[in-house]
């Protein structure tokens, strides 16, 4: 239905309302239309009158469509009039209504009443993150840095995930203010982006460069650049932090892996107790590798080759530097078919070591064991994004490792007339990083990147002269 | 003349209100009833005139008039439990129009709180409007029945003289406890392995218990049942109380085995075949000599592997059902309901043609019924798309493993 455009009469509702062909849900659908097509707020409030004149009363789902409409013009006094009436008539809100009335204070000069609003959420359940939002925004855009600050640490202590625009509005309201307490608090900011491989925006990223060279007296300089291939910024010449994982997170990471990825809740789900062990006594003869394939992954790079033909290209290729390979696959490789000639196979056996899973165990987890126990210098070779066994991880930290572990070490190949180019680990740790006077901090030149795996290539540099 | 109408609404429900609370209805249930006293407004609504201007803030007066009352009653009200402050949030979502159940029991309530996170709690509540609505639906529709049939029964009651057909359900009953009790001599045995209640969800488990209810009557109407087992059942487990819950006092007269028992020490091991959806092995034939064993799980999270893992820790052979050679398969995952797997196999047993055994396959899951082996069916599906679409032949063929596995175009 189509709101009319200017405040009707109570018989021209009743009209109205007697030409619509469900009467019963008539104010609703006629409240969504006006939300909708944002309607003059007179108009919304004609309706209001005409229905509490004939029934008394205002069902509390058209007080929330009229407070959604009053939200989106801004309408403060009359915001505050809704609430009123919702206060006296109902013990307590919903969560809709919360939103609602918080997004409207915060937006107006009244943004302290959504503070209180959201102390009384917070009585009856847990704020949602755009609760937050609203809150800590509007106290940061009223320079009360300290206030939001204390939203955000709370926000976090709930576990709630902040918003890029949170983040954002931080660096934007701190703009040309002194302080030692809130430089300390932004760059904690920061190296959360750090602790949760979080990268910022292009818009998001001009606003903490703006930030920088705003401190009075720091004499910051911001400059966007590529990192070289060797992990060197090209205007500071710092070289950037490696991929390699400490000692211990390296450790953390390879006793995580064999519980949750390969016994996980039942070690017979991927493999065997017996085949596990084998496979250890295997990898603890012949260790270190230099390079793990996946026979079988690597096998498919070319539809119209044998696969035994891929494989062993793929073997050739990397055997030349005189480099220990670890080829696994699975059984039914050993059997002679059309796709896996018993001579090719012997002959790839002189080059590499193989070791064989059966054909119903999951030889993924395999390379992933072997790699890790070879050490820090061993890479693996698969096309496989391993998201599957990154979801085994029970904890978001290990599976950070995890991602930072595989881009450093993983060799994803793409065919190229018949040439293997391979595409080189990152040797450089792809998050925001600090030495005291330089900052390097990646970013996305758009803001929704669709693709989780792909790490972004420009930079912002930023140095204290 | 509405004016009028107005009135007499309001009239009615001044006269009401009082009887309500004489009566011990608590306030607490329903604390947005329309306790407005009303007389406040009714003045107003005489004072100004409605068709001279449009009083556009006319509906904060009506809200605001009259409040004064239940905010007393409101001030009054003590901090009430966790429990009772649920309700009250839920009865408010209800207000907003969000998918929440009219009654929730104590029980339910307390589920609800536990549920881990926002969205679960949705999903719960969602569920139990759900479970109101059919349960109302069914009611109306019983009552309709009843009605029908008292108004059928006063005309046509002298016309019921036949005892006979009065005594067919119990005869049946017995008929077929016959057959049950003389499989369980002489029959075939199926094992349920009931080993997976620690991989399920209380939900997932009652739905298992209603699949096996549902699969154990369709086996007792047959006309030669399994011989059910229940292996590794433990009393007082959630298994066990979900049947009492199902059967009540038959749960002990069911003609079925129930043991504490694993299938590998009630059978011999070469005897069994563990039919797994991930089972490498494909079902060619329904062999009469073999134990086969489902296993009672429903898993809405996918969790592959679990009774293939079962399986390959006790060294059993294991089965899948032919599902890709019979079906042209279009959506859906391959495990079944235990009951459509209770329905194949008694098909099976019986006459051992596949097609009507897969017929118990959900009808949105396939596309067809292949008769043929799956290459050629290919070819001919090529044939006729290169004579239809001429040039597009080979973006059929990068569509086609979408719609089919890839393991078989291999073959």
């Amino acid at each position: 239905v189509q709101p009319p455009e200017k405040p009707l009469q109570a018989e021209e509702w009743n009209r109205l309302r007697e030409s619509f062909q469900s009467p019963e849900i008539f104010e609703e659908v006629m409240f969504n239309s006006m939300v909708r097509c944002n309607s003059p707020i007179d108009v919304a409030k004609s309706l209001l009158t005409h229905v509490a004149k004939s029934n008394g009363d205002i069902a509390y789902n058209l007080l929330v469509k009229y407070l959604a409409l009053c939200v989106k013009q801004g309408q403060t006094s009359e915001i505050r009039d809704v609430y009123d009436i919702m206060k006296i008539r109902f013990r307590i809100l919903e969560s809709g209504a919360y939103n609602l009335l918080i997004r409207g204070l915060s937006n107006s000069d009244q943004w302290r009443m959504a503070l209180t609003l959201l102390e009384e959420v917070k009585k009856i359940m847990i704020p949602s993150r755009t609760n937050y939002e609203s809150c800590i925004k509007a106290a940061s855009r009223h320079q009360e840095m300290n206030l939001a600050f204390e939203l955000y640490h709370e926000m976090l202590a709930k576990d709630l995930v902040p918003t890029l625009d949170v983040l954002q509005a931080f660096f934007d309201f701190s703009r040309g203010m002194k302080g030692a307490e809130l430089q300390k608090e932004l760059f904690g900011i920061l190296l959360y982006l750090r602790d949760n491989q979080i990268y910022p925006h292009k818009t998001f990223m001009r606003s903490i460069k703006l930030w920088f060279e705003s401190i009075p007296g720091g004499n910051w300089r911001g400059h966007l650049t590529s990192i070289k291939d060797s992990g060197q910024c090209p205007v500071c010449n710092h070289q950037l932090e490696d991929s390699d994982l400490t000692e211990e997170e390296y450790n953390n990471l390879r006793e995580r892996i064999i519980r949750d990825v390969i016994h996980g809740t039942d070690t017979f789900r991927k493999t065997s107790p017996q085949e596990f062990e084998a496979f250890q006594t295997f990898v603890e003869n012949r260790f270190p590798f230099d390079i793990v394939i996946d026979g079988l992954n690597v096998s498919h790079i070319k539809p119209r080759k044998m696969q035994c033909e891929n494989l062993f290209d793929a073997v050739n290729c990397l055997a030349k530097e005189n480099a220990r390979l670890l080829v696994l696959g699975r059984k039914h490789m050993l059997v002679n078919s059309s796709n896996w000639k018993r001579e090719i196979m012997k002959e790839m056996q002189n080059k590499a070591d193989f070791f064989f899973a059966e054909n119903i165990s999951e030889d993924d987890a395999f390379l992933l064991y072997a790699t890790l126990r070879s050490g820090k210098h061993c890479k693996f070779v698969t096309r496989d994004f391993l998201r599957d066994h990154k979801a085994c991880l029970s904890d978001s930290l290990t599976r950070h490792l995890f991602r930072k572990w595989q881009r450093g070490h993983q060799i994803s190949k793409k065919m190229f007339l018949s040439l293997f180019i391979q595409q080189p680990a990152l040797c450089y740790d792809c998050v925001v990083q600090t030495t005291g006077d330089t900052w390097h901090i990646p970013y996305k030149d758009t803001f929704e990147e669709k693709y989780s795996y792909r790490v972004p290539r420009k930079w912002l540099c930023i140095q204290q002269k | 003349m509405q004016s009028a109408n107005v009135l007499l609404k309001k009239i009615v429900r001044c006269s009401v209100l009082p009887f309500a609370t004489q009566h011990g209805m608590k306030k607490n249930l329903f604390p947005l009833s329309r306790t407005l006293s009303l007389s406040l407004c009714l003045k107003q609504d005489n004072s100004c005139n409605p068709s001279e201007k449009l009083d556009l803030d006319g509906w904060k007066k009506v809200m605001k008039s009259g409040l004064k009352e239940v905010s007393e009653t409101v001030s009054e009200r003590k901090e009430l439990s966790t429990l009772a402050a649920a309700r009250e949030i839920l009865e408010m979502w209800r207000l907003a129009g969000r998918s929440v159940p009219e009654n929730i029991s104590e029980e339910q309530l307390k589920i609800f709180m536990e549920c881990p996170s926002k969205s679960a709690k949705k999903k719960y509540l969602k569920y139990l409007h759900l479970k109101e609505l059919y349960k109302k639906n069914d009611k109306r529709k019983m009552d309709e029945k009843r009605e029908r049939r008292l108004e059928t029964a006063s005309k046509t009651d002298e016309t019921r003289r036949n005892s006979f057909v009065c005594l067919w359900a119990n005869c049946m009953d017995r008929a077929y406890s016959w057959r049950v009790a003389q499989s369980m001599i002489f029959g075939q045995p199926l094992v349920f392995d009931m080993s997976y209640e620690k991989d399920m969800s209380i939900r997932e488990v009652a739905n298992t218990v209603r699949q096996i209810v549902l699969s154990e009557s369709c086996n007792r109407r047959s006309v030669d049942p399994f011989h059910i087992h229940f292996c590794n059942f433990k009393d007082d487990s959630l298994y066990h109380k979900e049947f009492i819950k199902h059967y009540r006092e038959a749960w002990g007269k069911l003609l079925i085995t129930v043991t504490d028992q694993c299938y590998t020490d009630v059978f011999p091991k070469d005897k069994l075949i563990y039919l797994t959806a991930d089972s490498p092995k494909v079902m060619k034939t329904f062999d009469h000599d073999k134990i086969y064993i489902v296993g009672s799980m429903v898993d809405r999270s996918i969790k592959t592997g679990v009774s293939l893992a079962q399986a390959k820790r006790l060294g059993l052979e294991t089965a899948a059902l032919p599902l890709e050679k019979y079906l042209l398969w279009n959506t859906g995952a391959k495990n079944l309901t235990l009951d459509q797997m209770m329905h194949i196999l008694l098909t099976l047993k019986d006459t051992g043609d596949w097609k009507k055994a897969l017929e118990f396959v959900p009808k949105r899951k396939y596309c067809g019924f292949v008769s043929k082996p799956v290459h050629e069916l290919k070819k001919t599906l090529n044939l006729i798309n290169t004579l239809k679409l001429g040039k597009r032949q080979e973006e059929v063929r990068k569509q086609f493993p979408k719609n089919y596995s890839k393991r078989l175009i291999q073959k």
